[in-house]
Order: structure tokens, then sequence, then C-alpha cells
């Protein structure tokens, strides 16, 4: 696998609605810019021998470096693809929506729930919003944000940014009823 | 000196701060001899000369928030760069929402409460280079790095974007500081020691 480079995000919100954060919320992304696996084949139709080559690899590579730049337990999580505009939305899909990338994620967060994702294709310098969600009920809605991330050189039109999201806390003064008080 | 720093982020309206930190691994398909780590540090406050007009003075505010931010962002850059002794290169830069001045944004970074003790937090002797401009929330502002105790070092001529998705608001100033670990991916373009001299005198003589 060919990573060209790794960038690394950390918000962290001291003040939301004009009020203090009890605890600084923080949420953090790391992110490989890779080689596309299938740059200049053509249309492939069997994705699983590329797949079979980085997917797990890539897992492997992102789960402990996002936790570790939380520097705190994950509440909440997700995944984003962001394939450069030669290659196909599929190709990204092939590599982020696989057990082989999500479980080192889960069994390093200790989460259970399915992973959300944004993939898209767009030039370098896009634009890309991460959803999160809680790591074991995908339904409890204060965990449910996003990260906006932009990579100023990527990706190329031949490379693939997979990227993995994680989040300490819900929103910042979160305060929505929750999903059982509708039902 | 330590003393007098006032540590409280909420002393100086912080609402957010957002690190962004690369590393390359390959470019134009090989490895750098030396990978650097390059990381910006921004800091979104409240802008406190919102509405006081050009003749305000900027004085007692710059000198109380400026050290605060000087501390706050280098203290976060040298942790996510492995400690102070690994950064080689350095700069800094403002964004000044739509209603304040740009010499809102030069009161926090272009004086010595500023600069001058974020020159010594990281263990630098360069003046530091900069940026700075007005506007909406979410433009990328390119911050230029140059090496912190050799400037003219041409090597370590780099650049780094900072960007924060959601400020500053029109009444808020981010605040920047970056560094680098290292050069460029693959620098090959000499130095000072090597050029040769180079005039119009001396371009005459080369065939075009």
């Amino acid at each position: 696998m060919s990573i060209r480079k790794i960038v690394t995000v950390v918000e962290e919100i001291r003040i939301e609605g004009g009020r203090p954060v009890d605890r600084p919320a923080r949420v953090a992304v790391v992110a490989a810019v890779i080689q596309n696996p299938w740059a200049g084949q053509g249309f492939v139709e069997d994705l699983a021998p590329g797949i079979d080559g980085h997917a797990s690899d890539l897992g492997a590579l992102l789960a402990p470096a996002v936790l570790d730049a939380l520097e705190a337990p994950a509440e909440a999580y997700g995944k984003a693809a962001i394939v450069g505009l030669d290659g196909e939305i599929e190709h990204g899909s092939a590599l982020i929506h696989t057990l082989k990338f999500g479980d080192h994620f889960r069994k390093a967060a200790n989460a259970t729930t399915l992973l959300p994702a944004v993939e898209k294709r767009g030039p370098a310098g896009v634009v890309f919003d991460i959803p999160l969600k809680h790591i074991t009920d995908a339904t409890i809605r204060s965990h449910h944000q996003t990260v906006e991330v932009r990579i100023s050189d990527a990706p190329h039109p031949d490379e693939i940014v997979i990227a993995l999201a994680a989040a300490a806390q819900g929103r910042p003064q979160q305060r929505l009823a929750p999903l059982t008080t509708e039902q | 000196m330590q003393e007098r720093i006032d540590h409280s982020a909420e002393s100086i309206g912080l609402r957010k701060l957002v690190l962004y930190r690369d590393v390359v691994l390959t470019e134009a398909g090989e490895a750098p001899a030396r990978p650097a780590r390059r990381a910006s540090v921004a800091a979104v406050i409240r802008n406190p000369w919102v509405g006081s007009g050009p003749s305000a003075d900027l004085a007692l505010e710059q000198g109380r928030i400026a050290p605060v931010l000087a501390k706050l962002l280098t203290d976060r850059l040298i942790a996510s760069l492995g400690g102070v002794e690994e950064i080689e290169s350095f700069g800094k830069a403002a964004i000044v929402g739509a209603a304040g001045e740009i010499e809102h944004a030069g009161a926090l970074i272009h004086t010595p409460y500023f600069g001058n003790l974020v020159r010594e937090f990281l263990q630098g002797e360069s003046i530091i280079c900069f940026a700075d401009t007005r506007a909406e929330a979410g433009e990328t502002l390119v911050v230029p790095l140059w090496h912190k105790t050799r400037a003219s070092t041409r090597s370590h001529y780099q650049t780094i974007s900072a960007r924060v998705s959601d400020a500053p608001r029109a009444d808020e100033i981010v605040v920047i500081a970056a560094a680098s670990t290292g050069p460029r991916p693959h620098p090959r373009i000499g130095d000072r020691m090597t050029d040769p001299v180079v005039t119009t005198q001396s371009l005459e003589a080369v065939p075009s």
C-alpha cells in the first residue's frame, strides 16, 4: 500500500451557544492519503483482491492513531472515503465498507455499532463532513454529530483519502430528549 | 514571567481550538530523506475590539490576551510535534472576522506580547514569518514557515494550510501558530552558500 501522507485534526470546543462547555468537547480525525489501488485499470469488476490488500492494513493503521489523537475514550465514531476525480466512489466504499476495515476500530474502541460513513468524490481540497454516532447504541441522539475536514492537496485524481473520526462525548450543550420519549 | 501569564481560557473568550498535523510519507513517489511533521494550532477567540473604531488604543487588551495565546498555542504545538527540540521551523497567522480590522489581527500576533513569547517557548531566534487576512468563517489561510534560528535556510521555506470550519464569526479572531520538524520533502534548490552571483549583468551573458 502506498501512503502519501497522514493527516491528524483535533477540535476542542470550549464555548458553545455563548456558554462554557462543562468538559472541553474533543473530536479527532486521522486520515491516510493513499494511491487508489484500482487507478489506471479501467473498470475493474472484481474489487476483492484490492480490498484484501488494503482494507485491514488501513483499519489497523488508523484505529489506534485516532484514539491516540483523541487522548480519551471514544464515545462516538465515524469513517470516510473521499475518492479522487479519476476513481469511482465504489473504490472508496470498497475499502471502508468491510469488516476487515471497521473491526479494527470497533475492537480498539470497545464498540459494537456500525460506523456511519461519508463517501464522496472530489478534487484536492474538497471539504467533507464525517458523521459520528454512539459506539454502542446508534439511537443515542446526544452523540449524533459531524466533523468537517479538508486536506489542501488531497485527494489527487488517482488517490483516495480514508479517514476515521472519534469523539470523546456527544455534542457540546446537547439537550435533546431521547428517542424513547417519542415512542 | 510564568506567574504573570493568565492561563485562563475563559478570560480571553476562547471558543475553540483546532490542531492540524500532517506527515508526508511519500512525495513524487519517493520517501523523503527526513519525513517532517508539520502542525498548526488555531485558537478562536472573541474580538475584544469589535465596534471600538480606528482611534481605539489596542495596547491594554493585546498585553492581556496575546501572552495567553502564545502559551496556549505553543504548548499544543510542542505536544503535537514531540517536543520543542524537534521543532525546526515556525510561523504565525491571524484571521479577523468581518466586523473587525486587520489591525486587530496584527495587534495579537505582531507585538512582543505574542511574537517574543512564541519565539522563546519554541526556542527560536529568527523573526517569525506570518500571514494575516480578514475573512468569513471557513476560509483557508496558508501559513508560511521558516527556520527558527536561521531564517534564510532555504530548505525550510514551506507552508501549511490552516482552516476552522465555523470561524471566524464576524466578531471573532482566529490566531494561529505553526511549526515543522524538518525541511520540505525533497529540498534541492540550493542555498545562499551555493548560489552563483545573479545580477542583470550576469543574466545578459546567459543565452536565451
